[in-house]
């Protein structure tokens, strides 16, 4: 597991003696090759020496760092972080493939980009609190670079608002890392496994919860921390936008789901209901507010967290299903935003132009493009047969039949959530038509040559498209690999909210039920 | 040797493989297999064919009295919870099987004398292998979710092939619109499914049956909820099969390719709403309130579609409404508790309907040799007539059709919306005046498009009359005909007058008009074959009941009352005795022009959801871009201090900045470190 964290990193370091004529060309394979290679370590180490059928960690690797700090260099993988680490690996090797076209500065570029591979499945695999913000931070600077050097014209006020949200929200990890680690007294310890054998007073858990909500809420994002996003979206280029749509987004839902349920039972019995609100103005607002966008990466940026509304939903839902549902989102996302942000910037390549009213009838000259669109669009507005499909289902169904929640509650938050199922179409379908459908923009045909998707295009959106379409087929070929970890956290979760002896606000929650029948066995 | 039921899973995927294969090779090569016209069209025609074997072997199964087949697998879990899916042949499966692949593959052999010189002829095969397998997967689902994940893949068949000619503007927004009005329908079905879910824990039809009536009389649901549900699941067939006041999308699917009308929106995919009905039935049945919101949603949509038929000029939009309507029959028979009445008018429809289409198409295409690639001039019936001269293959058969659909005995229209009307008069004897009244009206718009198409004298060569209708489409002479690549031989395309289709099309018109007449012999009253296959029992006690007196008073009613829809046509079109324009059109022009705006149904929704939601939507990014960005903005205003703060930030010092964070975080690190 370290490896796949020191390989990329140290790999990458040895970038800038590469012999090169300037022109990226050897830089390029390289870096594709250490990609594919810490891809195939991951999967390694995933067929090797992971059980899926075990909920605890696995894989662990444990060397004392500083002791007196009680830090400690310790990594391992459980049934929540392992498919992230996987899709980390895998959507990492596809960008360094996306990033072939790049040529200006391509040494720093490829460096930035396996820094950020080995730095983002340390955020994933990390088992310290501590290490955890540190790769957190870690993680910010290739971003910020990346958006800063290559991006649009107004990339220095995107990279600026980035790196001012994550950062400025991460200091609430921090402060609240801290805060756990020393509550209680006793040698201070920023190992999960630790803090999860403590046993935090409810008002603490409140607090440190809020913290953190905050903190991951602007990663995921949650409306309204959620601006920063259109603007690093809409001036980011592809590859940068596929490892921000396909894992980085995916860090905050992590987190919530290690530290703010995992750690803090407690305080997430007391907030759950707030996610699933929340989850439901995501879907709904980004939903509004993406159709009414006229730019087409802002677009997609803004379908990313309507989409993420429904990880929310289901980290709120109280029910295995549910739960399940929100990882699988979050994977399942990952893998249609990176496809669809990859043809963003593939059209853009062509159109030389983000905005709808200047494309047009593009269809004609780019058959294949229009075909790639057409099915990645269809994969993001859940079509059956592909994952987001699957995931979806499954956040509903859990939330729906969640005892945790009275019934009208579960009633109005269902309905509104569905209303996404009417929006999504709407403004995925409209966009399709704006692009392709219709006679071909004679303007943009003046002065652009259009021509069809290349094979490396398609075989990038193709390695994306196969998971995504087995997963819509046979899900449980990823939902086993986190079946166990999953109900675990959710027994925790639930013996935590037996607990909670208050209702909260609002009486959400522990109202007397409308049971429905018993279930047969 | 296993049985033919226990393989009837290969029905939809042979299709699907064949689809598969295609597309596949469309996307990595797509010139050389654009090339290959004949060779993809043979195979994915005899995947379909396959397919329809097995169909037949399964119908034949079930004919002999073979029970149900039920096979499950799981498919996704957690918790407790198992989703299954798998697949289930009974009768009612068996018979819409051996139907879709029957029309499938007709429809597909007429493709290649219809498609045979469109660029994306390959892809128009793909296509229809895809959705055959689609539908054939709906068919056979053996509980919701699984009808759920079909549902929606019919749906974006559905679209890809109304947006088939993407080059059209019409066909894109008719291809968007029906996919969104359809998912307005999914987004009550899927509640509707979830709610089901919630009070019986099953997906499985006739277990949800059961619990909820238990749920119901046991008292932890109240009946209230019970019905909502029911009618939240509903939505979706109102959706899928066209009803009122979703009906509007169906209509303007008529822009795709005229096969697709035939077997999409006309035989298969619009029945599949009816089929689910028809499949929830035992859901249905305890609660009364819910069979008569049916009846009544079918009643008012059989009226709408044929008031707004007699109107259409468009001769593919007049059978578009005129399948609403019948769709609306089939509704009528479900919300009257007679499935096998509905389900027997589908399979009869499903026919001669296909037929009218296919016929229309082979007129179309006909037409496009005398006026060109223009849709607006080649389904416009101001421009037709005596067309039978011309192609006597098509006509006789339209003419079968319209014989059969009017409810003339005995073809097969008669017997199937006979029984209809017969079970509504027990159950609800005003909507059964609402459908009396339809059926006159029914046969009196089939004959007018009849008269008007084959009969008088051709006007295919009316210069004036072509001009002004371009002119009313807002299209200028320029656009006429070079808008879409449907033809690479335009040189020789003006021709004097149209000439019959090639046997690829004239054949299937020729085998769909066999059942078309004979098919509803099946299903007479007194000895219900039909019935006898889906429900024994209740065919058994209608044929012990039948009497003659009863059956011929209401027969002999409908006849009439289609005689006289008949003979108003005749007097009015072939004979020119009437004038309807100045009698009727002039003296109600309110009427007239409710019926020829199609009710402003499209105008309302326009104006009050596509309108609105634009504009609600524009006002939440505006609130996005100003307050919520711009609150946000001014914290990190005021947390910096002053507006230097950020000018200083957009000078691209903000590594700089980075770095001061990140070494104040492990300054902390250490601090805490060495207290610690």
């Amino acid at each position: 597991m370290s490896a796949s964290i020191l390989f990329p990193i140290a790999a990458a370091l040895l970038i800038p003696f590469i012999p090169d004529a300037g022109d990226g060309k050897r830089v390029r394979w390289y870096a594709l090759g250490v990609a594919l290679t810490t891809f195939l370590l991951t999967v390694g180490g995933y067929l090797n020496g992971y059980d899926p059928s075990v909920e605890g960690l696995q894989l662990v690797e444990r060397v004392q760092w500083l002791p007196s700090l009680g830090l400690a260099w310790s990594v391992g993988a459980d049934g929540i972080s392992m498919p992230l680490i996987l899709l980390t690996s895998f959507i990492t090797a596809l960008a360094a493939l996306a990033a072939w076209p790049v040529t200006f500065k391509p040494k720093l570029f490829f460096f930035l980009l396996l820094a950020m591979d080995g730095g983002q499945i340390a955020v994933f695999a990390v088992q310290d609190m501590l290490l955890f913000f540190l790769a957190w931070e870690l993680e910010l600077l290739p971003v910020y670079l990346l958006l800063a050097i290559w991006g649009g014209k107004k990339r220095q006020y995107a990279a600026t608002k980035f790196i001012l949200y994550t950062a400025g929200s991460s200091l609430f990890i921090l402060v609240v890392g801290l805060a756990m680690a020393f509550y209680g007294g006793g040698t201070p310890s920023f190992e999960y496994t630790v803090l999860m054998a403590k046993d935090f007073s409810t008002k603490f858990q409140l607090f440190a919860y809020a913290g953190l909500l905050i903190a991951f809420g602007v990663k995921l994002p949650i409306v309204p921390l959620h601006t920063w996003l259109p603007d690093a979206h809409g001036e980011a280029t592809a590859p940068v936008h596929m490892l921000l749509a396909g894992i980085l987004l995916k860090m905050g839902g992590y987190a919530l789901l290690r530290f703010n349920v995992q750690l803090l039972p407690e305080g997430h019995a007391q907030f759950a209901p707030l996610l699933v609100v929340l989850g439901v103005v995501n879907i709904i607002y980004a939903a509004l507010t993406s159709f009414a966008q006229r730019n087409l990466k802002r677009k997609i940026a803004y379908s990313s967290i309507s989409h993420m509304g429904f990880v929310l939903i289901g980290i709120g839902s109280f029910s295995a299903l549910g739960t399940s549902g929100a990882m699988l989102q979050m994977i399942s996302h990952g893998l249609i935003g990176a496809s669809l942000f990859f043809l963003v910037g593939a059209t853009y390549d062509r159109t030389h132009t983000l905005q709808l009213d200047e494309m047009g009838g593009v269809g004609q000259t780019m058959r294949k493009m229009f075909a790639l669109w057409t099915i990645c669009s269809l994969a993001s507005l859940a079509l059956p047969g592909m994952s987001g499909f699957v995931s979806e289902l499954m956040v509903f169904t859990g939330f729906v039949t969640s005892e945790a929640y009275s019934l009208s509650f579960r009633i109005v938050m269902a309905a509104l959530a569905a209303v996404g199922v009417i929006l999504t179409p709407v403004y995925l379908l409209s966009m399709l038509r704006e692009i392709f459908f219709g006679k071909e923009n004679a303007e943009l045909a003046s002065h652009t040559h259009l021509v069809d998707a290349e094979p490396r295009e398609i075989y990038v959106v193709s390695c994306l498209l196969v998971p995504i379409v087995g997963i819509g087929l046979y899900p449980r070929i990823m939902t086993d690999t986190y079946r166990a970890s999953i109900e675990a956290l959710v027994q925790r979760e639930t013996t935590a909210l037996a607990k909670v002896i208050q209702p909260p606000p609002g009486d959400l929650i522990r109202q007397p039920l409308l049971v429905a029948p018993p279930l047969p066995a | 040797m296993p049985s033919a039921a226990e393989l009837a899973w290969l029905i939809p995927v042979l299709p699907l493989a064949g689809a598969c294969l295609t597309g596949l090779g469309l996307i990595s090569f797509n010139r050389t297999v654009n090339r290959l016209r004949k060779p993809v069209a043979w195979l994915l025609i005899s995947c379909v064919g396959a397919a329809a074997v097995l169909s037949y072997a399964v119908l034949a199964q079930q004919l002999a009295g073979a029970g149900p087949t039920e096979v499950l697998f799981n498919w996704a879990s957690a918790g407790t919870f198992n989703l299954q899916m798998g697949f289930r042949v009974d009768a009612l499966g068996a018979v819409m099987l051996s139907l879709v692949t029957t029309i499938a593959v007709l429809v597909m052999v007429y493709s290649d004398g219809y498609m045979a010189h469109d660029k994306g002829y390959v892809r128009f095969f793909t296509y229809l292998a895809l959705f055959s397998s689609s539908m054939l997967g709906l068919v056979i689902s053996p509980n919701l979710l699984e009808i759920y994940v079909f549902w929606e893949l019919v749906g974006m068949c559905s679209y890809l092939l109304v947006g088939f000619w993407y080059d059209r503007d019409g066909a894109a927004n008719a291809a968007q619109k029906a996919f969104v009005v359809n998912r307005v329908g999914d987004f009550g079905l899927l509640l509707g499914i979830l709610g089901l879910f919630w009070a019986t824990g099953s997906f499985g039809f006739e277990e949800i049956g059961s619990r909820l009536q238990e749920a119901v009389a046991g008292g932890s649901l109240s009946n209230a909820a019970a019905i909502l549900l029911c009618l939240l699941v509903f939505m979706g067939p109102m959706a899928k099969s066209a009803q009122f006041p979703l009906h509007v999308w169906l209509p303007d699917a008529m822009e795709g390719p005229t096969p697709i009308s035939a077997l999409i929106h006309a035989a298969t995919m619009v029945a599949a709403g009816v089929f689910l009905v028809a499949r929830l039935q035992p859901v249905y049945e305890p609660f009364p309130a819910v069979q008569a919101t049916i009846a009544v949603i079918g009643t008012i949509t059989l009226f709408l579609g044929a008031s707004i038929a007699l109107t259409q000029m468009d001769l593919k939009k007049g059978l578009a409404y005129s399948t609403v309507s019948q769709l609306g029959y089939m509704m009528l028979a479900m919300g009257c508790g007679a499935p096998v009445a509905g389900m027997f008018h589908l399979v009869t429809h499903a026919f001669f309907k296909a037929m009218l289409f296919l016929g229309s198409g082979s007129v179309i295409h006909a037409m496009e040799e005398v006026v060109g690639h223009e849709p607006v001039l080649a389904q416009d019936m101001r421009l037709m007539g005596g067309l039978r001269k011309f192609m006597p293959i098509t006509s006789t058969t339209f003419f079968i059709g319209c014989i059969a659909i009017s409810g003339i005995p005995p073809l097969a229209g008669f017997w199937s919306k006979d029984e209809i009307l017969g079970v509504a008069f027990g159950q609800f004897p005003i909507l059964w005046v609402a459908g009396f009244v339809t059926a006159g009206m029914t046969a009196f718009y089939m004959f007018r498009l009849y008269f008007l198409t084959f009969e008088g004298e051709f006007r295919g060569g009316d210069k004036a009359m072509a001009a002004q209708l371009m002119a009313a489409a807002g299209k200028t002479a320029e656009d006429h005909g070079d808008d879409h690549g449907h033809s690479e031989d335009r040189g020789h395309s003006q021709a004097k007058h149209p000439h019959e289709s090639g046997w690829q099309m004239a054949m299937p018109l020729a085998v769909l008009a066999v059942p078309s007449a004979l098919i509803g012999l099946l299903g007479t009253p007194w000895n219900s074959r039909f019935g006898n296959l889906l429900d024994p029992q209740e065919a058994a006690e209608v044929a012990e009941h039948f009497s003659w007196g009863e059956f011929l008073p209401l027969a002999g009613a409908s006849v009439g009352i289609s005689v006289a829809g008949i003979s108003v046509a005749v007097l009015a079109y072939a004979l020119h005795k009437l004038d309807l324009g100045t009698a009727v059109a002039a003296r109600f022009p309110a009427v007239n022009a409710f019926l020829a705006n199609k009710w402003y149904l499209d105008a309302i929704n326009d104006k009050l959801f596509v309108q609105g939601s634009r504009k609600l939507a524009r006002q939440v990014l505006e609130v996005d871009s100003k307050v919520v960005d711009g609150v946000v903005n001014l914290t990190g205003l005021v947390t910096l201090g002053s507006g230097e703060g950020l000018k200083y930030f957009e000078t691209g010092r903000a590594q700089f900045y980075a770095l001061i964070v990140f070494g104040g975080v492990i300054a902390l690190v250490v601090l805490f470190g060495s207290l610690g």
